[in-house]
Formats: structure tokens, C-alpha cells, sequence
């Protein structure tokens, strides 16, 4: 049988792939040194009465290792962390340390070859990151997905785990929501009712100076892009930042405000001087008001997207009272009524008295590939605009019958409402609620028994792969080579792997798996102290997360090996940034690479974003960065804390007495309940210290004494501040790959890693080293890896059954 | 009683920072609704679920949470002394235990409604236990718009990290479960819990052919579904099972919302415009809209986060630029104390906002409160030491009598007796809840 034979040859693929290091059997001479080795440093604790960790390894056998795989991937997590035995206990010398975790992975490796597991996910369901990029493939328009559709939850560290992805009535609903949104837009519903829709800029956003994105010669204000869904006429209120009294700032001396629609400037208006000022003296909303109305542009603007900017003329040097002000941040005062306006918010109301649109938009040049001259085309026509939809919608050839479906919803809109796009716009709201949509499905073959692996459908393959690379559908290349059959040939895999990295659509890798990964998308949430950081404005939060999101995409897009995520000599720049880091040279708003002279600057590590993410709102914090380091940087498990113990003695750190954090933490350490995880937590957040809550270098502490930076790793390894941290963390290279890796196999595949998932980790950084760990070698990999390609059949997973097996004769 | 077809003129509220906000927005406003009859005897009962992360101030030593005094006319405590003028209608129940173990922050936000333990995971096997507010959902709001709502501040998109290790961080991000393996997800958009009460933009008439639209949607949908589950293997079924579940539940929910869709209209006020920036504000409007959703009879089941566990939000604008988290980890040390007890006060300063509302809001022949019962506490007692026994909790409510510190007598009893004492209070008649095992705590 051709297909058997096909999944087959597929599978021993894989497990070559599962299998880098031939291994005949475990030498029982080596085994039995490796045997000694665990009973003299670890049965101490881990045996059957004291039951440390819950684990007892002297009722395991080090020779066979097979049947307790996972229970062994946790050792072996744990040696390579060099968190066991504890730091303070009795080690063996690191060349027999060495050896063991050698022996035990290639022992287990070998017993994975024997059964391949290349697990299971759950059904995918699109989770909101992912709607709105589909919706912006397929139909060419950005919506606010944010407001429709309610977050997802997250699990192993990422919102794309299917298993949890779940369906709730809010979220129904919400999809409901944005059907009909988007199927009204996208088509150009002459119905479209007048709304409001609100841009707001954070009142941390300072608006001194020209801010990327905006006109030269401007400074503050705000640029958007905005889907104007009919020709009409629409209103544009800009609301200004007002201090606590109500009043907008600045208003004693006269600013030059301007619109702009397209780059084409709609409106230039003075706002301010003596006039606005006596006003203000005497009734601050009054003035609000007058400012207001004056600044309002109501025009009409044609279908479409359209750029808009509110903003203002920058003055000459003379010198403002803003320019005297001591912080970056120029909103600092609640009631103080000088400096200058600020723009905070944009409301775009309409259309009103709107017409279907004129001109073709991005949205309706998506959608319709044909259109008819007469009644007797429409039919024709919107059967070839529904199928060629739901082909990329459902991501795949589409059948009569589905599209029967969608055309009774055409014949519906099209009767009810008497036009052929009415016909269509009701067709495809229909569509973005099919299951087929909003599910990504995959089948198992009836012909492979449960338990059994098999190699999913190449159309399943180029589903992954899109939502993989690119957070969305597959494009027609991709369908085409699938629907063919020729997606799942080594070469052509590659090349789309290859080709895909290139589409500038890759960078969802950026914001979903790096934005993730590295949890910058909690920039967004991090609060720092304004009294602790005066400086801190929404400026330099931007500043922080373009830098690290550059950073990432410089080393995608130059292919570059992943380390340099840790250690490059490059970074991404602005005025303000550079200033904050103390690098001169660097002038103006937008971002350039930049050469480090001082490669304490270097890597992820010495990133504001990565040091503001990790640290409270008032000071750093040693613990938070030290676990963020274990479980990002290193991917070693930590214990969970104990039970009923504060899980950070360090928090009370605001306490009157001068005692100092590092001290309090050297404390705690001496719990044993916490010094096994700790000592080698806090070590790494310690040698950090040097770089402040918002990231800024600094020698002495909140508390102005000089910072100390010095400890030892777990390892032994004694270091002192982040350059030593950072040569420490990279000296044995597999660390960080494997655990770049594992993360990005973990966003893949849409499921948490497992223990059998672990050999083909290893395998991906050993086939990866003799390409230098490039950004793209890793990639490939994955790509080519089991759990990429292929999926176990339903039923019963064969190792947990074994695992749970082994658990009961305990 | 006058009632007004329309009480007040719409405003355009509600429009961003600044102190001008005007958060009794819809306080003012009495919904017309024409359609139902106002009698007493009619009057629908409500009940919501306020919770609180990280405990209170209650060590060892001191204890600014609950009562020293025990029964009737109890001595007024330090943290609940915002909620003094609601002494009549407020009942302390202490002593209860929640789910300890590991997992501790999880353990706290999932034991709070629901009496289970999390099982410690992030796969597919993530589960729990029916949370309280749906049991009673399910039986008192099948007639309105929605039988729940679940609403939250803080956007979870930015807590990644803040989860404990091992399990999902689905359990944090929500107290409500709709089954013992169905977290329900919150909304933090005023404006999108705004849109979907009242029915998104346009005219009455493009509201109601959009759910009449809507509707003929989602039986084509709930036809595709079924051809499509017939295809599938066993695990993926159930998830599409979910789907199939929840298009039936929505359907539903459209029926209530064209019934009603013209009283409705008569009693939208002007929509909020977004996520307000300051904590204040949006707690404001969130409680503004569960004010009117309750007033309006468009819910009579909420729960509402006010933060959620392991989130770093601080609270300069009260003096605490420290994170609610880490505070809550005092140490016994009397300042961070002091600032922890202050985030506490704070909450329930805002809540008393919302309590004020209900009470002044006429409903029948009384006020919205008596026809209204509400929980707030939190799954954890003393947040420093994350202990789950004694847990602080607080009943509201006009439907009974108030004034009163009730402590049960064993500490092993469980939230679960108090579960399903409100239950019983709202007139769901079910025999057991949790780990009940049919116990009530009292409430009268």
C-alpha cells in the first residue's frame, strides 16, 4: 500500500533525525562506572526511604534507562544546570560529571530511537495574534483585535498551546463580533453606520522632541494608520493632554498645531498665546474647550487606509521653560500649566453622509477577483471570489458542497439587500465563523493503528509551517506545492523554510515567539516608579522594546548564529536610548545599529527591556533575574518553592533598617528549603546588579551603597558582574542552543515539550553545530524534526503508560 | 415611583484621563424598562464575586481582617471599615479553608469559587471544579442576555512569567469555570463589554437584523460542525464538542438580546471609549457597566478580578509604588505591612463605590443591594505566607440579614460551605458543593 509505505519511509527519516549518535547497547563496563557514580553523589537523598524530589534513583536502573525516560530527562535537566548534587554538597569531578550526562543522554537517545513518540497536539484553534494576521493576509486590512476578542491564556510560556486554547460563549461571541466587522469593512458596507473610534497615546508619551514616524520639523503628537470604511465625510478631534485642574499645558505662549491626512497637511492652527491664556487663567475647561473645537478637521476622505498625524511645528531653540525642565520625560507636574501641549487622543468619527467606496481599497482588492457587468455574471463570479476566499481561509482545496454553503449566505445578502457585494460581504462573514476557519484540523489515517506515528498531510505540513513562521495561513505557493504533494520533498521543504524566513512576514517570529520568549510583550504592563526613575516615559518603554525586537530580527535576517542573541557587539539605537545607556553619537529618534565599544552592553542580558521586564517597579530584583536567566537563558526547571514559605525574602526589601538585599538574600539561602534552588538563582541576579531597574549602569544601590557583583555559579565558577555572567553563560555553547531550541520547538508545535520530545532537542543542537547554531539551521531542523512532521495516532501514548506503569510498582 | 422613559439626556462620558470623569455616569440614570414589571415580588435576585489576590493583613500576630468579636453588632475591623455604612446587609464568614498545596497562588484563585484543588498541569488535562457563580448562573440567569459575565482589570497579555511553575496560567487568569475543565476567559475592554451588552454600532433596526443575521449564522455553523465532527478522532472531538456547546449557548443568548433589544436601546448610555489608563477609572467603569447589566436586568451573575495573582501592579497614586505582589510578602516587618493593608483598603474603598450604587439604585420597592448578594475576598488569608486557612471573605447583601461575624467552628471546614450557603440564598436548591459535604455556614 503506497500510503503505508510513504508514512513509513517518513518515519525512519525521522528517526534518523531522533538518532545522531549510533549506539549499540549500553556498555556494561561504563555503565557500571556511571552506576558508582550515581550511588556515591545522589542516592544520599533520592532513595526510597528519604525520597528527595520525589525520586528514588536507587530503585532505577542506570544500565536500562529506557523504561524510566522521563524520570531520567529530569536528571539530566538537572546535571546540565549543574543544580545537582547542591552547591555546597559533594560533587564528582566535572570529567566524571561530564561523562554521566554524556552516558545518559546518548542512553536515552538510543532507547527514544526504539520507541519513536512524536506526540500529539491538541486541536489548534486560532488564537488572537493569529486572527488578526490572517486577517490581514487574507483580506488585506489591520483590525484592533484587542478589542474585540478576549485574550488567551498561556501555557509552557506561550498563547498558541492548543490543548488550553478553549472556546468559551465570550469568545463565540467576540468572533461573532469581529465577522461581522470585518466582512462590513473589508466589503465597503454602504450601510456602515457612523462610529467613533479612539487612538490613544499613553500620558507617559513625552512629545518634546520629533518622534519617529512624524513630519520633520514636527515634535510630540501621533501618527496612525486608519481603515476608513466608506468614501464619506469624517471628524477628526484631537483631545489634548490636560493636567489635574483640567488644563491643557503651555497654553501662555503660542503652538502651531497641524493634521495631516497621507503626509498632506489638512489643518495648521495656533493654539495658545494671550488670548487662550487669559481664558485659561480664568476658566481652565472653558479654554480646554475653545482649544479644542478650534484644533477639529471634519473633511471627506475616500475609502480606504490613510495615514493620520496630529502633531506639532517644532520652534526654534529659544529656549521654553520645557527645555529647562531636569527629567527626559517632559509630563511630570500634575498641576503645573507650563511647558508644552500634548497630543492624547485621536478620535475619528464617521462616515458620515458616506458613499460605497470610490477607489479600489487593499481590502476589496483582496477580495474581489472578478466583478460582474451583468446580472447573469454574478453568480459565476461570486462562486469564484467564495471558493478562491475559503481556499485560503480553510487552507486548502475547497469542496462543491462548502461552497454551496457559503453561496446560500451570497444568495441571501444578495436578495436581501439587492446588491452582488451585499451577496459577498454576507458570504464571508460566514465563512470567518466556519470551523474550518477558526480550527486548524488535522486527521489521523484510518490505516495507522492508535499509538502508531505517521506523517501529517502536506497540507497539514504547510499549515504548521505558516503558523509557525509567520503566525497565519499558508500563501498560494505554499497551497499550491502542497495540494500537489510536492511540500514534503527534503528540497523543496527547505527552500520554503528558506524563503519564508525571507518574507518580511517572518517577523511574527519576532513579535510572537521573541516577544514571548523573552517576555517583552510585559514592556507593556512594567510600571517603574516615577519617583525612583523620573526619566522613565513612554519614549523610552518604545525605545526598549524596538531595540530588542531589532536586535532579534537582525539576527534572523543575517542568518547568524543564535549566541550572538547573548554575546554580539552590535545593538539598535536611538537618541533617547543611547542617552539612557550612556553612548554618545547618537542623535535623533529613529533607530540604527550600532557598533559597542563596551561590551558590557552587548546581548540580551544588557537589554532595557530584558533588565526593566525583570525588575519591581521601584528597585531590581536579583531573584526575578536570576529565575528569568534558569528558565529563558539556561532552561533548567527550578523546584517549585515549599509549601507555605514566602516565596522571596527579598520582597520586605523596602524595610527601614539598612540591611542590604544582598545580605537578606544570603539569609534566606541559609534555609535549606531554598538554598538548593537559590544558591543558584541568585548568584546570576546578583551579578546583574550593576544594571539598574530601567536598565541604566550604575556602582551603588538603591540604598547608595556600592553595588557588590561578585559570587559563584553552581557550577563553581566564580564571577564577578555581567560580562563574567554572560562569558559563563555561553562557555559550554549547548546550554543556550538547546534551550533557544526547545522554546521554539515548544512554540512549533503548540504544545509543552515532553520527556520524549527530548531527543529530538539534542539531535537539533548536535546537527546544528556544524553550522555555527545559525538562526536558520535551527529552523530547519525543527522543520524537519518528528514532532514537526508527524503526530502519534489517537489513543493511548505508549510512554506515559510505561511511565505510569513504573510509578505504580513503586 | 416615577419612572422615566429616559432619565438623563447621553452623555459623553467616560472620555479618558482625568479627574472629571464622571463615574456615577449611569448611576443617575433609571432604566425605563417598560417591558417588565416592576413589582417587588418580581424582582429578579443577583449575585457577584469580587475577588482579591495575595490576602490580607492576617500573621500570626495581627489580624486587621477579621473580627475579634464573634455574632451580631461585631467590632469593626481595620480592612473592612470601608464597608462600614453596609454594617446591616454585611456578613463576615471566617475560619474557612481553602485548596493548600503546591501551586500557591494558583491553588488560592481557583479554590476561591469553585472549593477544588487545580491539578497541576498545562496540558490538556487542566481541570478544576465548577465554579459557584456558574451553578448559579446556570439556574437564575438563563433569561437574561448573559447568565454571567466575568470581567477583569489587568490585561493577562502582559504577566507572562507570572504563573507557578507547572501549571497553566489559565488557573490564575480567571475564577470562573463553567465545568470542572472550562476556565470562562474575563474581558478587561470596557468599550467590548460596552458593545457586547448593548449590540455593537448602527441603528436599532441594523442591531437587530445583525442578530437576526447572527443567528442564521450559527445554525449553518452548528450544521458544519456536526458534519465536521463526524471526521474527527476522539480527542479532537471534544473540543469541537465545545464549539457545538457554546454556538447553542450563544444562540440562546441572542434570543434574549432581540427580545430585548428595544428596551434595551432606550437605556445604552454613551459608549466608554477604551482602557482607561489610571486603575481607578477603569475599576470605575467596569463597575459602572455591572451596575447598569444588573440595573437592566442584562445579567444578574458577575464575577469581577480586582487584580489577579502574581501581577506586579502597584499603586503610586496611593502611596504604594510597590508591587501588590511582593508586598504581600512583608515579612512581618510593620512598613511593608502597612502598605500592603493600604493596597487592601484601597480595594475596598473602590468596591464600597460600587456597593453605594446598588444601594441607591431603586429596584422593585427597595434598592438594587436588596435585591442583590455579593462575595468579596480572597483565596488566601495571610498572603505572606500564602496560607489558605481562615480565609477572608465577606457576604453584602440585602436578601440577608446582616450585622453579623459568623466563624465556623472547625478550620478544616471548606469555602465550599459558604459556596453553597449563597447558593441556597439565591434559591438554587442543590445539596452539595466542593468539598461541602452538604454543610452550610449559616447565613440567615
Amino acid at each position: 500500500m503506497y500510503l503505508r509505505k510513504n508514512i513509513v519511509t517518513q518515519l525512519a527519516q525521522a528517526l534518523v533525525l531522533l538518532a545522531p549518535v549510533a549506539a549499540f547497547g549500553a556498555d556494561q563496563e561504563a555503565a557500571a562506572e556511571h552506576i558508582e557514580t550515581v550511588s556515591n553523589y545522589c542516592f544520599d537523598c533520592h532513595n526510597a526511604i528519604d525520597w528527595e524530589g520525589e525520586l528514588a534513583l536507587d530503585l532505577l536502573d542506570v544500565s536500562n534507562v529506557g523504561p524510566d525516560a522521563e524520570t531520567w530527562e529530569r536528571v539530566v535537566n538537572k546535571l546540565r544546570g549543574s543544580m545537582m548534587p547542591p552547591p555546597g554538597q559533594p560533587r564528582p569531578d566535572q570529567e566524571t560529571y561530564h561523562q554521566l550526562v554524556g552516558f545518559l543522554e546518548d542512553e536515552l537517545d538510543r532507547a527514544a530511537m526504539e520507541h519513536p513518540n512524536p506526540g500529539r497536539p491538541g486541536l489548534y484553534r486560532l488564537n488572537r495574534v493569529q486572527y488578526a494576521r490572517v486577517i490581514r493576509d487574507l483580506l488585506g486590512m489591520d483590525i484592533d483585535i484587542a478589542a474585540i476578542l478576549p485574550p488567551d491564556t498561556t501555557s509552557y510560556g506561550f498563547d498558541n498551546i492548543a490543548d488550553v486554547l478553549n472556546v468559551s460563549p465570550t469568545l463565540l461571541e467576540g468572533y461573532l463580533a469581529a465577522a461581522d466587522r470585518v466582512s462590513a469593512i473589508a466589503v465597503g458596507d454602504p450601510d456602515f453606520p457612523p462610529e467613533e473610534a479612539n487612538y490613544s497615546v499613553s500620558s507617559m508619551l513625552s512629545q518634546n522632541k520629533h518622534i519617529d514616524g512624524l513630519p520633520l520639523g514636527t515634535r510630540g503628537g501621533m501618527s496612525i494608520d486608519h481603515n476608513f470604511p466608506l468614501d464619506g465625510i469624517y471628524e477628526f478631534n484631537t483631545h489634548f493632554l490636560v493636567n489635574s485642574l483640567e488644563v491643557i499645558k503651555g497654553l501662555q505662549f503660542p503652538h502651531q498645531f497641524e493634521v495631516s491626512i497621507d503626509g498632506e497637511r489638512v489643518k495648521l492652527v495656533t493654539i495658545g498665546g494671550a488670548a487662550d491664556y487669559t481664558l485659561m487663567l480664568e476658566n481652565g475647561a472653558a479654554s480646554t474647550e475653545s482649544v479644542e473645537n478650534r484644533t477639529k478637521v471634519r473633511l471627506a476622505v475616500p475609502a480606504g487606509v490613510h495615514n493620520v498625524t496630529v502633531t506639532f511645528l517644532e520652534k526654534t531653540q529659544a529656549l521654553d521653560v520645557a527645555q529647562l525642565e531636569p527629567f527626559e520625560k517632559d509630563n511630570f507636574d500634575p498641576v503645573y500649566v507650563g511647558g508644552i501641549p500634548s497630543v492624547a487622543r485621536l478620535n475619528i468619527r464617521g462616515p458620515f453622509n458616506s458613499r460605497s467606496p470610490s477607489e479600489i481599497t487593499a481590502s476589496r482588492a483582496a477580495i474581489f477577483s472578478c466583478y460582474p457587468q451583468l446580472v447573469s455574471q454574478e453568480q459565476a463570479c461570486a462562486e469564484e471570489i467564495v471558493a478562491s476566499l475559503a481556499r485560503k481561509a480553510y487552507r486548502r482545496p475547497v469542496g462543491e458542497d462548502e461552497v454551496g454553503v457559503l453561496m446560500d449566505f451570497y444568495l441571501e445578502g444578495r436578495e436581501s439587500r439587492g446588491s452582488f457585494d451585499a451577496g459577498i460581504q454576507m458570504a464571508l462573514r460566514r465563512m470567518l465563523m466556519s470551523p474550518n476557519f477558526l480550527f486548524r484540523i488535522e486527521r489521523d489515517h484510518p490505516e495507522v493503528a492508535s499509538g502508531e506515528s505517521f506523517a501529517i498531510s502536506d497540507l497539514e505540513l504547510a499549515s504548521r509551517l505558516s503558523f509557525f513562521l509567520w503566525s497565519s495561513i499558508p500563501d498560494e505557493e505554499l497551497v499550491n506545492l502542497a495540494s500537489s504533494g510536492l511540500l514534503s520533498d527534503p528540497l523543496v521543504l527547505e527552500e520554503q523554510v528558506n524563503r519564508m524566513l525571507a518574507d518580511e512576514k517572518s517577523d511574527a517570529l519576532v513579535e510572537n515567539f521573541a516577544g514571548q520568549w523573552l517576555q517583552l510583550r510585559n514592556l507593556d504592563g512594567a510600571t517603574p516608579d516615577e519617583i525612583a526613575f523620573p526619566d522613565f516615559d513612554e519614549n523610552l518603554r518604545r525605545a526598549f522594546l524596538t531595540e530588542t525586537s531589532m536586535f532579534f530580527a537582525s539576527v534572523m535576517h543575517e542568518d547568524r548564529n543564535v549566541l550572538d542573541l547573548m554575546t554580539a557587539d552590535y545593538t539598535f539605537l536611538n537618541e533617547r536610548l543611547a542617552r539612557h545607556y550612556g553612548i554618545p553619537g547618537v542623535y535623533g529618534d529613529h533607530f540604527r545599529r550600532v557598533k559597542l565599544d563596551d561590551p558590557t552592553r552587548g546581548g540580551l542580558l544588557s537589554q532595557g527591556s530584558v533588565l526593566t521586564v525583570t525588575s519591581f517597579a521601584h528597585r531590581t530584583s536579583p531573584v526575578l533575574r536570576g529565575k528569568y536567566v534558569l528558565d529563558n537563558i539556561l532552561g533548567t526547571r527550578a523546584s517549585d518553592p515549599p509549601d507555605n514559605v514566602p516565596a522571596l525574602e527579598e520582597n520586605a526589601a523596602d524595610a527601614l533598617d539598612q540591611e542590604s538585599l544582598r545580605s537578606r538574600l544570603a539569609r534566606h539561602r541559609a534555609d535549606p528549603a531554598c538554598s538548593s534552588c537559590h544558591n543558584i538563582m541568585d548568584p546570576i541576579g546578583l551579578a546583574m546588579e550593576k544594571f539598574d531597574a530601567v536598565g541604566r549602569w550604575r556602582d551603588v544601590d538603591e540604598g547608595g551603597e556600592p553595588i557588590d557583583s561578585t559570587g559563584q555559579l553552581a557550577n563553581g565558577t566564580p564571577i564577578d558582574g555581567p560580562m563574567d555572567l554572560k562569558a559563563a553563560l555561553v562557555e559550554d555553547p549547548e546550554m543556550f542552543v538547546s534551550t533557544f531550541t526547545n522554546r521554539m520547538l515548544t512554540y512549533a508545535i503548540g504544545r509543552g515539550l515532553e520527556y520524549y520530545d527530548m531527543p529530538t532537542v539534542r539531535a537539533i543542537v548536535d546537527n546544528t553545530a556544524d553550522e555555527d547554531y545559525r538562526f536558520s539551521a535551527i529552523v530547519q531542523e525543527i522543520v524537519k524534526s518528528a514532532p514537526f512532521r508527524m503526530k502519534q495516532a489517537a489513543g493511548d501514548d505508549p510512554g506515559r503508560v510505561v511511565a505510569d506503569a513504573v510509578a505504580l510498582t513503586r | 415611583m416615577m419612572i422615566f422613559k429616559k432619565a438623563l439626556p447621553r452623555r459623553t462620558v467616560l472620555q479618558g484621563a482625568g479627574a472629571a470623569v464622571a463615574l456615577p455616569f449611569m448611576g443617575a440614570m433609571v432604566p425605563a424598562l417598560t417591558a417588565q414589571a416592576q413589582t417587588a415580588a418580581m424582582r429578579p435576585k443577583r449575585a457577584g464575586f469580587v475577588y482579591i489576590p495575595h490576602g490580607f493583613i492576617m500573621t500570626d500576630s495581627v489580624d486587621w481582617w477579621t473580627p475579634t468579636t464573634v455574632g451580631r453588632d461585631f467590632e469593626m475591623t481595620r480592612t473592612l471599615e470601608p464597608l462600614s455604612a453596609f454594617r446591616n446587609q454585611m456578613t463576615v464568614v471566617s475560619n474557612l479553608m481553602g485548596a493548600d498545596g503546591s501551586g500557591q497562588h494558583t491553588g488560592a484563585t481557583t479554590a476561591w469559587l469553585t472549593d477544588r484543588y487545580p491539578e497541576k498541569t498545562q496540558g490538556a488535562d487542566i481541570g478544576a471544579g465548577i465554579s459557584i457563580d456558574q451553578v448559579i448562573a446556570n439556574q437564575i440567569g438563563q433569561d437574561t442576555i448573559f447568565p454571567s459575565m466575568q470581567l477583569a482589570i489587568e490585561d493577562i497579555t502582559s504577566l507572562l512569567g507570572a504563573c507557578d511553575s507547572g501549571f497553566s496560567c489559565a488557573y490564575l487568569d480567571q475564577v470562573s469555570w463553567a465545568s470542572e475543565d472550562t476556565p470562562l476567559p474575563t474581558q478587561v475592554n470596557p468599550r467590548t463589554v460596552f458593545e457586547r451588552m448593548f449590540g455593537g454600532s448602527g441603528t436599532a433596526e441594523q442591531r437587530l437584523a445583525r442578530m437576526q443575521q447572527n443567528r442564521s449564522i450559527l445554525d449553518s455553523v452548528l450544521d458544519e460542525a456536526h458534519r465536521t465532527e463526524a471526521t474527527l478522532d476522539a480527542g479532537d472531538r471534544v473540543r469541537l464538542g465545545e464549539f457545538l456547546e457554546n454556538i447553542r449557548e450563544v444562540e440562546r443568548r441572542i434570543q434574549n438580546a432581540e427580545r430585548r433589544s428595544g428596551d434595551l436601546a432606550e437605556v445604552a448610555p454613551d459608549s466608554p471609549i477604551g482602557v482607561p489608563e489610571l486603575y481607578e477609572e477603569h475599576v470605575g467603569v467596569m463597575y459602572d457597566l455591572l451596575h447598569v447589566a444588573f440595573q437592566a436586568d442584562i445579567t444578574r451573575v458577575f464575577s469581577l478580578m480586582m487584580a489577579r495573582d502574581l501581577s506586579h501592579l502597584s499603586y503610586p497614586q496611593i502611596g504604594v509604588p510597590d508591587p501588590h505582589h511582593s508586598i504581600s510578602h512583608h515579612a512581618d516587618r510593620p512598613d511593608v505591612m502597612e502598605k500592603h493593608h493600604k493596597v487592601n483598603v484601597y480595594h475596598m474603598q473602590l468596591i464600597a463605590r460600587f456597593i453605594e450604587k446598588l444601594a441607591t439604585t431603586p429596584d422593585g420597592d427597595g434598592s438594587l443591594l436588596d435585591n442583590s448578594l455579593l462575595m468579596v475576598g480572597s483565596g488566601m488569608s495571610n498572603g505572606n505566607q500564602h496560607t489558605k486557612t481562615r480565609l477572608p471573605n465577606v457576604v453584602i447583601s440585602g436578601l440577608i440579614e446582616g450585622n453579623r461575624h459568623i466563624q465556623v467552628d472547625d478550620i478544616s471546614r471548606t469555602i465550599g460551605q459558604l459556596h453553597l450557603d449563597i447558593a441556597h440564598q439565591m434559591g438554587v436548591d442543590i445539596a452539595d458543593f466542593g468539598r461541602s459535604e452538604g454543610r452550610t455556614v449559616g447565613l440567615s
